[in-house]
């Protein structure tokens, strides 16, 4: 530089270098303070779109697994009270082929033909299971219960309205049991059925044929069961799935807004030598003039 | 040459010696002093006076040394050079000051941001289609609703107070710019009075210079000198200062962001209507940054932010409300909108949620079970979508973040510019110490000798007057 140099412009080159140092020294010392690498929009505008976007899956990954945490609970709670209702059909049935033993007397059948009621009770205050207060296997009706008070009861529930529960994108898997199709309504349904076994059984009738036809709604029920116990495997793998896809959009958004914490210590562990250097070089030349040599 | 002509050349000689050393002095005094230009003794040597006449014979040494004059070591080259890399700055300071400014005000990325309300917002339409009806999950969207909603308002109405701040400063910039045009022309009537009476102006016009630059870092003026020693100051091609005279600048157009009115621009007091073009300054950053939004996003950088604000809440709106209005809630209700705004007022500043409990919020599809969810996961869906309002948000925040990055960069270009030109003028202009001690030493030792002189001639004439025709007495 050929230009004239005085104390004056030493003075102000000397300051305009330490400001920019400790600019710098300030800048790395607060990245290294909060380790990320965008704290505002303008520190890498695009970077931050990116992080926006991944921030919004992140989130949204959480929700799923809200929501399958919540299948959860209801398909197990249909699983529950199928598996109920399976056993207690079975019951009826093996109490009906007893009666079916022509030895009985009345007495021995009325006592069975009641022991049946109570079961066909129980079974349908199992195809009334609630979970968190609402019916397992009345879709997305609000009624009281899945099925009616009356005789035979009735299904309550919108035909074709079902529970589902979004477990990713694109993906929604159902949660409800058609009550509809597992139990019947009215006189088809399996309440009909097992009343029906009760009056045969009082009025002395055959009860033979009726076998059939509870055997035939015990494998409805545990074919609804086996659905049931389908659309739970496939939660199961669509929460794995939400887990190994919080775990890598946890490491996108690290990779996009946490700084690497080596090299920032490092980058500002140097920019403090740096300023260090600066300041002792700046206090060593702007000592002497002239006048400390002139006697 | 007379008898005593010897004496008086010492006499001049003394005489130069003390004022450069004065002047050094002065020099010495103002080293730190902002704004000062050094000077410097311009001296001459008398030559010997012009013989006329029969006797005209002989060689004659000089008559002494003339003190002409005390010169400022200025440069106008690089005084404009300062001028207009000020003018730069000024602009790109401002300008970057005031977008960082509007980047904090997004809060991204940061759990107080639009973008983690939006997702919060999103989740919430999940948990309501999970439990439709229930008050929990109603209460949580309701909450998450009112949160996004507030967040948009609040971005809006700092966007708007920013504006206000803004206009605010250009008014009292202006009245500082009118304050420093009338100070110009107050300087230049005393100056051109004291170099007319043969004095030294070269304070005032150090002080006049500091004046000149605060008005191009304001509005970036330009200079002429003139030969009376004045100075003529343009601003947008017309004078603010002319001579002894100035004109003032007046702060025109809309008062408030939303208020209607022309855009806000620099006039001329004296002619309303026309407006004053600046070519850098913080008065032209400012007014650059309240301009009015223009399609296209060419418009300030403020009245674009609200303008996305104001996009953003009518998207949000619509794209929920949408989805909303095909869904009916437990009750059976249909037709029901979730997000509502004031036609009279900018969207963003009265976005609000409708329901006020679970009645009120569609969750199912008409025909379905009244506890149905697949409307409320349809809304939930409208986040993941190509043209979700999140990432319209995104967009925005992108996009004010690269216009404040480019500000940035063009600030630090301006600056280094800007301390270039101050660090060639001072070069010139300051004061070295050093120099200042050389001078002081020179001129000390020039009045010794110049008092030797003037012994030398005494003693002489003392030998002619005290000595002379005593032969022999």
């Amino acid at each position: 530089m050929l230009n004239r140099v005085t104390t004056q412009t030493m003075a102000a080159a000397a300051q305009l270098n330490l400001q920019a140092g400790s600019a710098k020294l300030a800048a790395l010392q607060d990245k290294a303070t909060n380790l990320t690498n965008i704290t505002r929009p303008s520190d890498d505008p695009t970077g931050l779109a990116n992080s926006l976007a991944v921030r919004g899956k992140i989130s949204a990954a959480g929700q799923y697994s809200n929501n399958i945490n919540d299948g959860n609970g209801w398909l197990t709670t249909a699983d529950s009270a199928l598996g109920q209702a399976t056993n207690i059909l079975n019951q009826v049935r093996d109490l009906t082929v007893q009666a079916g033993n022509g030895s009985l007397n009345s007495t021995a059948k009325e006592a069975i033909a009641v022991e049946i009621e109570g079961l066909n009770n129980d079974l349908l205050a199992q195809a009334n299971t609630q979970y968190l207060g609402r019916n397992v296997f009345a879709g997305s009706s609000d009624s009281a219960g899945a099925f009616s008070n009356a005789t035979p009861p009735v299904f309550n529930g919108t035909p074709g309205s079902t529970v589902q529960r979004r477990v990713d994108a694109n993906q929604t898997v159902r949660v409800d049991a058609d009550g509809g199709a597992i139990f019947g309504s009215g006189a088809t349904s399996v309440f009909a059925l097992v009343s029906n076994v009760v009056a045969d059984i009082r009025s002395g009738a055959d009860v033979g044929s009726r076998l059939t036809a509870l055997s035939d709604s015990i494998k409805t029920v545990i074919s609804g069961r086996a659905d049931v116990g389908v659309r739970q495997t496939k939660l199961m793998s669509a929460q794995n799935s939400v887990d190994g896809l919080k775990a890598s959009l946890e490491v996108q958004r690290s990779g996009i807004e946490d700084a690497d914490i080596g090299k920032a210590v490092m980058d500002l562990k140097l920019q403090e030598t740096n300023y260090q250097v600066a300041l002792a070089v700046t206090a060593k030349t702007l000592q002497p003039t002239l006048m400390d040599f002139l006697k | 040459m007379s008898t005593f002509g010897g004496l008086n050349t010492a006499y001049l000689g003394l005489t130069a010696a003390q004022q450069a050393i004065n002047v050094a002095g002065q020099n010495i005094a103002n080293a730190g002093t902002d704004g000062y230009t050094r000077q410097r003794i311009e001296q001459s040597a008398l030559s010997a006076p012009v013989r006329t006449g029969l006797v005209a014979a002989g060689v004659q040494p000089g008559q002494g040394v003339s003190v002409d004059g005390i010169a400022r070591l200025g440069n106008s080259f690089l005084d404009a050079g300062v001028r207009s890399t000020a003018a730069q700055a000024g602009y790109a300071g401002y300008r970057s000051t005031e977008l960082q400014q509007l980047e904090g005000s997004l809060n991204e990325p940061g759990p107080s941001g639009i973008s983690t309300a939006l997702q919060n917002f999103w989740s919430s339409w999940q948990g309501i289609s999970n439990n439709p009806g229930e008050a929990a999950p109603a209460g949580m969207l309701l909450q998450a609703g009112t949160t996004l909603a507030n967040a948009v308002s609040n971005g809006y109405k700092a966007v708007d107070a920013q504006w206000t701040r803004v206009h605010g400063e250009a008014q009292s910039t202006v009245s500082t710019l009118n304050d420093a045009a009338a100070r110009v022309a107050n300087f230049n009537a005393t100056i051109r009075s004291v170099t007319a009476s043969g004095g030294s102006a070269n304070e005032l016009i150090d002080a006049r210079n500091q004046v000149t630059e605060t008005i191009s870092s304001l509005a970036g003026g330009t200079v002429r000198d003139n030969a009376d020693g004045t100075v003529d100051v343009f601003v947008g091609g017309n004078a603010i200062v002319s001579g002894t005279s100035h004109r003032d600048l007046a702060l025109a157009g809309q008062t408030s962001m939303g208020a209607p009115g022309a855009p806000v621009q620099l006039e001329w007091a004296d002619r309303p209507g026309v407006a004053v073009p600046l070519d850098g300054g913080k008065l032209a950053g400012a007014v650059s940054l309240l301009a009015p939004a223009a399609p296209g996003g060419a418009g300030g950088a403020i009245a674009e932010a609200a303008a996305s604000y104001n996009a953003f809440a009518t998207k949000l709106m619509n794209d929920v409300n949408a989805v909303h209005r095909t869904g009916q809630s437990t009750t059976g209700a249909t037709n029901l909108d979730f997000f509502a705004t004031n036609p009279g007022a900018p969207a963003a500043l009265s976005l609000s949620v409708v329901p006020t409990s679970a009645a009120g919020i569609a969750t199912g599809s008409p025909g379905s079970g009244a506890l149905d969810g697949s409307i409320a996961d349809a809304v939930a869906q409208i986040g993941t979508g190509q043209g979700s309002p999140d990432v319209l948000w995104s967009g925005i925040v992108t996009g004010i973040g690269t216009t404040s990055r480019s500000a940035q960069q063009h600030q630090q270009l301006a600056d280094a510019a800007s301390a270039a030109a101050v660090g060639q003028r001072s070069s010139g202009a300051s004061v070295s110490l050093d120099e200042e001690n050389i001078s002081l030493l020179t001129n000390q030792h020039a009045y010794q000798a110049a008092a030797r002189a003037l012994t030398a001639v005494d003693e002489t004439l003392d030998v002619l007057i005290n000595h002379t025709g005593l032969v022999g007495r």
